[in-house]
């Protein structure tokens, strides 16, 4: 804001610094500080029976990264479901924009009841579908076996457990793309559009070539957010399967809580938690320098 | 984008057939989105011997409701988290609808800054900060306690709503507040009258979300609080573990749980779609 007359040295300054100094006190007190203290953590034998807190230097990091566990199934487990489950509800989110984005009787009513996903919590979501994917009196084999199949025992098995938790966190996730697609969507400039149908362009080339070149900032930005959030996924995981069978569905953040508050390894969890928070933080340097480029251009 | 052309598969089919299918479809899809949630609804109306037979039989009782009401630690549950939301929401967004002012508004280094810092923290993963929160809460006496699960509720949306409320205020012409500021107005009195009125269905999309991710979050009432402060979702996680055979009390809680949610988002939808139009 350009003042109206030359304020007073400082005056502006102040105003700015007042405007974020509870922002940035809360932050500093809540994430810098914790993060700093994790930090020193990290570099200690911080275990319940170990009062005196030795200093162990590198160990916890190294035994992080060369962690078999950590490397071949947390690491890979982890960027799957960031990838899966980020494709799977943009499309079905942008599929459901689309087909929201037409005037029809009911609309409204559709809308609401796409909507729902958006309000359970992810906890609850993970309990009905444990519920639904029951092996013994879950409706899913109910109806398998309706139809003359085997029920399986979904949550038993490694990749039938993995995909229940990306399908539950698709469910979640999905109205959340529809919602800001279709608010993308209806921002459009219509002339593009109304040349295109005067032309008879078929829809699938509308589609290619209209509405997703002018739709591709929104879509940029909401999967760079939805990954980074992809990436932290705790809450379905643990009410889901708790990581199992056996470890062979823990993501990141599982990983770090089962350290530091299951094994009581708190110097080891925090290493954990710092390596997670670095890897994704290259990743979201680099996501962001994507949306710049893509919204810039 | 009004004009889309119906797909050409289903040109040649007369209008009303074409109608017929839509609706066929747009019925399908509702169904398979709802069907959790409805199917959660079924059980918890099923009796306690019924509910493995869920979709057989036809007994339907309110009894599971009437165990839940009466389970003392679940009453306290949905208290503190109903509490926690409401209070989460108001000083987030104190917090929050400042700090994004003051992106929107100010360019330079000090603004440049925040907006760094802010994207940064907003990439860190919960459990990299919670996780040693958890020693933190414990030497400042703050564990197990309301102030130490409801500060941290408020300091997480400090990210993700300074960004969204700077977008909004990037939307409001600020030459208001400039006519303001030459008519003697100081710069709180722009900001407060005059901004902070017209970025009013923003605020209000931004209390509906704040309110349901603080009603949905899980993590940090599991590392920061243990026995005094139960909250819904802790409670019901730990339902899984302990009550696993239970499934009609367990769907009834979360039925319950969903409630609030529900009715907060049916009358707060308008608002969150009118205010996430960035």
């Amino acid at each position: 804001m350009t003042p109206a007359r030359r304020p007073m040295f400082g005056e502006q300054q102040r105003f700015m610094l007042l405007l974020i100094a509870p922002a940035a006190l809360l932050l500093g007190l809540f994430q810098v500080v914790p993060i700093v203290i994790g930090a020193n953590a990290s570099f200690r034998d911080w275990a319940l029976y170990n009062p005196k807190k030795t200093w162990v230097g590198l160990d916890h990091y190294k035994a992080v990264i060369t962690d078999p566990a950590f490397l071949e199934v947390v690491l890979p487990n982890t960027f799957i479901f960031m990838v899966a489950s980020v494709i799977g509800a943009l499309t079905l989110g942008l599929g459901l924009a689309l087909l929201l984005n037409r005037p029809f009787r009911g609309q409204k009513i559709v809308q609401t009841v796409l909507m729902v996903p958006l309000m359970v919590a992810p906890v609850i979501a993970a309990i009905m579908m444990r519920w639904m994917f029951n092996d013994q009196f879950g409706i899913v084999n109910a109806v398998l076996e309706g139809l003359g199949l085997e029920g399986q025992p979904w949550l038993v098995e490694r990749w039938s457990a993995f995909g229940i938790i990306v399908l539950t966190d698709v469910w979640l996730w999905t109205p959340w793309f529809t919602l800001l697609l279709l608010a993308g969507l209806q921002s459009l400039p219509k002339e593009p559009f109304e040349a295109a149908a005067i032309d008879g362009t078929s829809a699938w080339r509308v589609f290619s070539h209209l509405t997703l070149p002018m739709l591709q900032p929104v879509i940029v930005v909401c999967v760079v957010i939805r990954a980074i959030d992809a990436f932290r996924t705790f809450d379905i995981v643990w009410t889901l399967t708790g990581g199992g069978p056996g470890r062979s569905t823990e993501l990141f953040s599982l990983y770090a809580y089962v350290l530091a508050f299951l094994n009581l390894d708190l110097g080891r969890g925090s290493a954990a938690a710092i390596v997670g928070g670095l890897i994704i933080l290259v990743v979201g340097i680099g996501l962001y320098r994507l949306v710049d480029r893509v919204t810039k251009t | 984008m009004a004009m889309v052309r119906t797909p050409l598969m289903f040109a040649r089919l007369p209008i009303g057939g074409r109608r017929l299918l839509f609706g066929l479809a747009i019925t399908g899809i509702c169904l398979a989105v709802a069907f959790p949630v409805l199917w959660l609804i079924l059980t918890s109306l099923r009796p306690e011997s019924g509910v493995y037979y869920v979709h057989r039989g036809t007994e339907f009782t309110l009894a599971s409701y009437a165990e839940v009401l009466l389970d003392e630690r679940l009453i306290q549950a949905f208290v503190n988290s109903a509490l926690i939301s409401t209070l989460a929401t108001i000083f987030s967004l104190l917090v929050t609808v400042s700090s994004g002012y003051m992106l929107s508004r100010f360019r330079g280094p000090a603004a440049q800054t925040w907006f760094g810092t802010i994207y940064v923290f907003r990439c860190v993963p919960y459990i990299s900060w919670v996780l040693p929160l958890y020693f933190v809460a414990q030497s400042w006496g703050i564990y197990d306690t309301y102030i130490g699960l409801l500060l941290p509720h408020i300091a997480v949306h400090i990210c993700f709503f300074s960004w969204l409320m700077k977008g909004f205020f990037d939307g409001i012409d600020p030459s208001m507040e400039h006519a303001a500021l030459i008519d003697g107005c100081t710069r709180w009195g722009a900001f407060i009258r005059v901004a902070l009125p017209s970025a009013i269905p923003a605020i209000s999309a931004l209390a509906v979300l704040c309110w349901l991710f603080t009603w949905n979050e899980f993590l940090f009432a599991l590392i920061l609080t243990g026995n005094k402060v139960p909250v819904i979702t802790v409670v019901m996680a730990q339902f899984v573990t302990e009550m696993g055979l239970r499934w009609n009390l367990m769907a009834a809680t979360a039925v319950m749980a969903l409630v609030p949610a529900f009715l907060l988002a049916l009358f707060g939808q308008k608002y969150v779609i009118r205010g996430l139009r960035i």
